[in-house]
């Protein structure tokens, strides 16, 4: 072993193995019967559960085959839902039609009772007078184990032994083992500029802004200019993407490179562009009205942490 | 690549980065904007305030500080690390104050200010300092100046600058419109500094906070009053501005 100068204990490189450290490593890597039932008691905590809000009843089937829609808006991360919240919801009436019920390791809401919209982690929407349109708000981390479908098994909740090969959850909740192929989709979220791979230095890029990726089935022009490689995209919104793609379904992600992850009033207005897109365009009203619901919570969410200054 | 050099202050990266320097650099970008205007007669600063929450004491959470009664000096970053720099450069005015018989120049305390950060780019077991600066005030000689210091180390002389929170559109924004007509007087460089900080802050005056120094007289911080005043009439001669533009058009 060996200590390095900030205090971590590392395991300091042997070349000279033996097989009793050999014997000693395999009898680390054997799983104990208490092992195993933490393991499945994590399992169990980590499932992913569609729910009617307020009957807090689980759906049983997949939300879009409850709700079949032409335009499917999601909206990752509080930047993106706080855009949503107050240029596209102001637009009408929308109903609540079920919400995601997660825990994880940086999922920090565990009521689902009693959010309000900019803590809310999970919700599911459809417009009243077009119930063909329907908007998630997900400012939760949805962690990679709980983004995929296991694809060869149906989804049994009871069934926490298999191993995690593959991910469950959320997109089979969402989109179901058969999903419509004549649905839009559109994915707005927020990545630190830090992400972003680029030759120029990251102080001469003009943050925040927008940058798009989108399935092969996506025919229409972007709002903005297409995401360059070597940038990848990550988590939830590269998992619906993913699926799309492999399900041959349109959708496309806007991506905003911002400097300011937290609810910010110019991050969120960069998504504006996004506007202009023929799944929003008919569902924005009114602009200045908008704004002013973003001001407002703008100021409710505004008080800041004292580290920064 | 970067994880491999980003753990210890001394280690340089096969391409030549000190990986702490620049994410102490992204730390500045977490604080509210400064903008720093040296205008003939005057220097200004002004920054965006910090929302407080509704218990705390609003006079507690401060941006911009006297170092000394010719020099103040404006922070964007970690508040406590800005805390440490503010208390050594004071104590380093007193100090070369009571040894040379001559109040600090400018120039001396940002390059105090810069060499302190520089040690901690270069230290074992120390991480740099989150902060940006920009320092004014008018020396002896009688002629403003506006420097600005970063995490690294370094400090530059500046006409007019922002650090902080947007302070690229800020700096974009200064680069058009800083003219000599701009800062022909105290008012004008006043209003520039106002007009660059509503680019950024969306929520009017009441967010915004103002500082002045003239030749020979002290630090003046402006009352929330006089900065919604400012503020009214820069809102006007732009709407007069934008009323002759459409005019012309037509």
């Amino acid at each position: 072993m060996a200590a390095t100068f900030f205090g971590e204990v590392v395991r300091a490189p042997c070349r000279a193995g033996t097989e009793d450290e050999e014997e000693e490593e395999e009898e680390g890597r054997r799983e104990t019967p208490e092992d195993g039932e933490v393991r499945q008691q994590l399992a169990r905590k980590r499932e992913v559960r569609l729910l009617r809000r307020q009957t807090k009843t689980t759906l049983e089937v997949s939300l879009l085959e409850k709700y079949p829609c032409s335009k499917f808006i999601i909206a990752i991360g509080n930047n993106a839902v706080a855009f949503l919240s107050s240029f596209i919801m102001n637009s009408g009436v929308w109903e609540e039609v079920g919400c995601a019920k997660l825990w994880n390791e940086w999922c920090r809401t565990v009521d689902t009772t009693h959010l309000s919209p900019t803590e809310a982690f999970c919700v599911f929407y459809h417009l009243k007078s077009n119930p063909l349109v329907v908007l998630c708000q997900c400012s939760c981390y949805v962690a990679e184990d709980q983004q995929y479908q296991w694809l060869e098994k149906p989804h049994n909740p009871g069934n926490h032994t298999q191993s995690n090969s593959c991910q469950v959850f959320w997109l089979q909740m969402v989109f179901g083992s058969c999903p419509r192929k004549n649905v839009q989709v559109t994915i707005l979220t927020c990545r630190h500029v830090t992400d972003y791979k680029t030759s120029e230095s990251t102080s001469s890029l003009h943050t925040p802004f927008l940058k798009a990726l989108k399935t092969q089935n996506f025919r229409e022009p972007p709002c903005c200019s297409l995401l360059e490689q070597p940038n990848i995209v990550h988590d939830l919104p590269a998992a619906v993407l993913s699926y799309c793609q492999v399900w041959k379904i349109s959708a496309i992600l806007y991506l905003c490179y911002t400097d300011v992850m937290k609810l910010d009033l110019i991050t969120v207005e960069a998504f504006k562009p996004v506007l202009s897109s023929r799944s929003l365009k008919s569902l924005v009203k009114n602009i200045p009205q908008s704004t002013e619901i973003l001001k407002k919570l703008m100021t409710t969410n505004e008080i800041q942490s004292n580290i920064y200054t | 690549m970067a994880s491999q050099y980003d753990r210890a202050i001394t280690v340089f990266s096969p391409d030549g980065h000190l990986f702490q320097v620049e994410y102490a650099q992204e730390a500045v970008k977490k604080g509210s904007t400064v903008v720093g205007i040296r205008g003939t007669d005057i220097v200004v600063l002004g920054v965006e305030k910090k929302s407080v929450a509704k218990l705390q004491d609003e006079r507690t959470v401060r941006k911009i500080c006297a170092l000394d009664d010719h020099v103040c000096m404006a922070f964007a970053g970690l508040t406590a690390d800005a805390r440490v720099v503010i208390s050594r450069a004071c104590v380093e005015c007193q100090s070369h104050k009571l040894t040379v018989e001559d109040p600090v120049t400018v120039e001396y305390i940002t390059r105090f200010i810069a060499t302190l950060k520089q040690k901690y780019t270069q230290s074992n077991g120390r991480r740099p300092f989150g902060i940006s600066a920009l320092i004014v005030g008018f020396d002896d000689d009688g002629i403003p100046r506006l420097y600005q210091t970063d995490p690294s180390g370094t400090y530059h002389a500046w006409k007019a600058n922002a650090i902080g929170r947007s302070a690229k559109t800020v700096q974009e924004f200064l680069e058009k419109n800083y003219t000599e007509d701009a800062i022909a007087n105290d008012s004008e460089a006043i209003k520039l500094a106002i007009r660059a900080l509503l680019e950024v802050v969306q929520s009017g005056g009441k967010n915004i906070e103002l500082a002045i120094i003239r030749r020979n007289q002290p630090l003046k911080m402006f009352s929330a009053k006089e900065i919604e005043l400012q503020v009214n009439e820069t809102g006007k001669e732009k709407e007069e501005a934008e009323k002759k533009k459409s005019k012309k058009t037509a």
